[in-house]
């Protein structure tokens, strides 16, 4: 009848394992004006104040970042998705395949696939794509875009992301955050995060 | 063997049990008590916590509030189950692209998209709205609630080590699990939902609406989880995993109860399927978009195809043309192309099929007529969210001929 109950399980496990002391250092501040490498890949950025890192392994070569909290604003960085992976840890490759980045994936199209992502990995429906940019992103040619969306959490949120395919391999970062103040609040220390990417 | 001999016991039990000679009467619903009113602390208490939770549920933003939409559902439902008894309930349809329906004690109905997507006739969608509110008279959430109150305790320790842990998706993981013990509630057992069955096609019986849709319904989302196991190379679909499915009746049980159900004088009615297709056709491509883009090649392809029964239209090409693009295999940006290539011959000012269009042939290896079609989408509409980058894809001097 109402949500799937693996859910459950799977949150009372979680909570389980929150009891045991390891989880509290999970996460790793990163210091301002101090370069450093995402996800084991080529990427670095230079902070220019204080982010945390979240330790959640969503994907083999993603990361994410927060200042509050990852539903008040989250930074996801994605490094060099090869072609035939998807952006994200697929929870069940049969189950629950999620859409793939691929060679034959065109600029224009990048914010398509970050959109199909989000709706088979949270289950929402409602997510629109705002606005779509040619921008430079890490020296090259890429795209800029917006969107917006309706969380499992029945919040809206809203999210800029820059992307762009080098040596055929998808380099995408974005920011989410709640559309109701901490989107605005957020959105100029992610662009300035942002400016400091660098591939070598 | 005995489990299906079981089945068809259990299915003619019911039926006996709720018809005494099934030929004789056709099965009415019981007569309406009027207005209910909570008793004792257990049902306040119940319906004080789902009047709290529908003010908030109101303002989510998942709510579709579009009024047409809106008044038109309800117009089912009342059809459905009749005038006096439908004054008790408050409709919300929101938007979650699965199959799905659910009635709170309080009278609150939650109707989501996916199911819009999936019923093709008032008739159809008459079945699952009566269906859902016999749980409502029949009271069945206040038998749940004594019967699983242990469900709370776990919501209390689980509260307790949320508070414990260090992370923010503790928090939200705790709310889910809030969700989903609240949806527990209304998880129903099985005899609960065969009560619920008897009801609603009783209701059915006594309305306009032609009864034996009831049990289509049921074969069509068999068939679609079947199509969907398919396409996933799965032995067999799960139907447990589906939010509607995991206590319902086994399906083959369900249809066969209701077409046994179902009056047989009234095989002749009108389903309502004509007027159900004018009063969807705005929302047909925002509910489409919403299930291709779940990435379930095999469920969305059979959804094309059964809506398309009634006949192909640009909407649904286009569709067809998003599923496979998105896909991208070769073979499937060919396909792709000749779908929207329907699309546009049906509706030659479908921009959004141009675009797609466009984007198969220039990556199937045909920049002229793809870069031909992108033009045709930034003259059709060229404030699009995209229209720069197209732009860019596209030479800025057609070469004279």
């Amino acid at each position: 009848m109402n949500f799937r109950p693996i859910f459950r399980i799977a949150a009372l496990a979680l909570a389980m394992f929150a009891l045991t002391p390891t989880t509290a250092s999970a996460h790793k501040l990163r210091e301002r004006g101090v370069a450093v490498t995402i996800a084991d890949s080529p990427l670095t950025v230079t902070p220019a104040r204080d982010w945390n890192r979240l330790d959640g392994h969503i994907g083999k070569h993603v990361e994410s970042w927060t200042l509050d909290g990852g539903q008040l604003n989250d930074v996801t960085f994605y490094a060099g998705i090869e072609p035939g992976k998807p952006l994200l840890r697929e929870r069940s490759k049969k189950r629950e395949p999620l859409p793939k980045f691929s060679a034959a994936t065109l600029l224009v199209e990048l914010p398509e696939l970050l959109e199909t992502t989000y709706r088979s990995y949270k289950q929402i429906a409602d997510f629109r794509v705002v606005n779509v940019q040619p921008a430079r992103f890490l020296g090259q040619d890429g795209v800029l875009f917006t969107y917006e969306y309706v969380d499992q959490d029945e919040l809206t949120r809203q999210g800029e992301a820059n992307a762009a395919i080098i040596g055929g391999r998808l380099y995408m970062v974005s920011f989410d955050a709640p559309r109701l103040h901490y989107f605005a609040r957020g959105i100029e220390d992610f662009r300035r995060l942002v400016e400091t990417a660098r591939l070598p | 063997m005995i489990g299906r001999l079981r089945l068809a016991a259990s299915a003619l039990g019911l039926a006996l049990a709720l018809v005494p000679s099934a030929h004789a009467e056709p099965a009415l619903p019981p007569p309406y008590a009027g207005a209910y009113q909570p008793q004792g602390v257990d049902e306040q208490g119940l319906w004080r916590q789902m009047d709290e939770e529908e003010r908030r549920f109101a303002e989510s933003d998942m709510v579709i509030r579009d009024e047409a939409l809106n008044t038109y559902v309800r117009k089912v439902l009342c059809d459905t189950v009749g005038q006096d008894r439908c004054g008790a309930t408050r409709v919300y349809i929101v938007r979650v692209p699965w199959f799905n329906a659910s009635m709170s004690p309080n009278g609150l109905m939650q109707v989501y998209s996916g199911l819009l997507l999936r019923v093709h006739s008032e008739a159809e969608l008459g079945a699952v709205l009566g269906h859902e509110f016999g749980h409502f008279e029949a009271r069945h959430s206040l038998e749940e609630l004594k019967a699983r109150r242990s469900g709370t305790d776990v919501l209390s320790w689980a509260l307790v080590l949320a508070n414990l842990a260090p992370s923010y998706d503790m928090v939200r993981a705790y709310r889910d699990l809030q969700l989903t013990i609240i949806g527990n509630f209304y998880r129903f057992n099985r005899d609960q939902e065969r009560e619920a069955d008897g009801l609603g096609i009783r209701y059915l019986n006594s309305s306009m609406l032609r009864p034996q849709a009831a049990a289509q319904v049921w074969e069509r989302l068999m068939a679609e989880f079947a199509a969907d196991a398919r396409a996933k190379g799965l032995k067999k679909p799960r139907f447990d995993r589906i939010p509607f499915y995991s206590t319902h009746p086994p399906e083959a049980e369900r249809a066969a109860t209701l077409a046994l159900l179902a009056r047989p004088d009234a095989a002749q009615r009108d389903d309502g399927a004509t007027r159900y297709r004018a009063a969807l056709a705005p929302w047909i491509p925002q509910l489409l978009d919403d299930q291709i883009k779940l990435n379930d090649f095999g469920a969305s392809e059979f959804l094309i195809q059964s809506l398309a029964e009634g006949g192909w239209t640009a909407p649904l090409w286009h569709a067809r043309g998003e599923l496979h693009r998105m896909r991208g295999a070769p073979r499937d940006l060919a396909n792709a192309a000749t779908f929207y290539g329907e699309a546009v011959a049906l509706d030659p000012n479908h921009a959004e099929a141009h675009r797609g269009l466009g984007l198969s042939l220039l990556k199937t290896g045909q920049p002229g007529p793809g870069q031909q079609a992108l033009r045709r989408y930034l003259t059709l509409k060229p404030d699009a969210p995209d229209a720069k980058l197209i732009g860019m894809m596209i030479p800025q001097e057609v070469p004279a001929p």
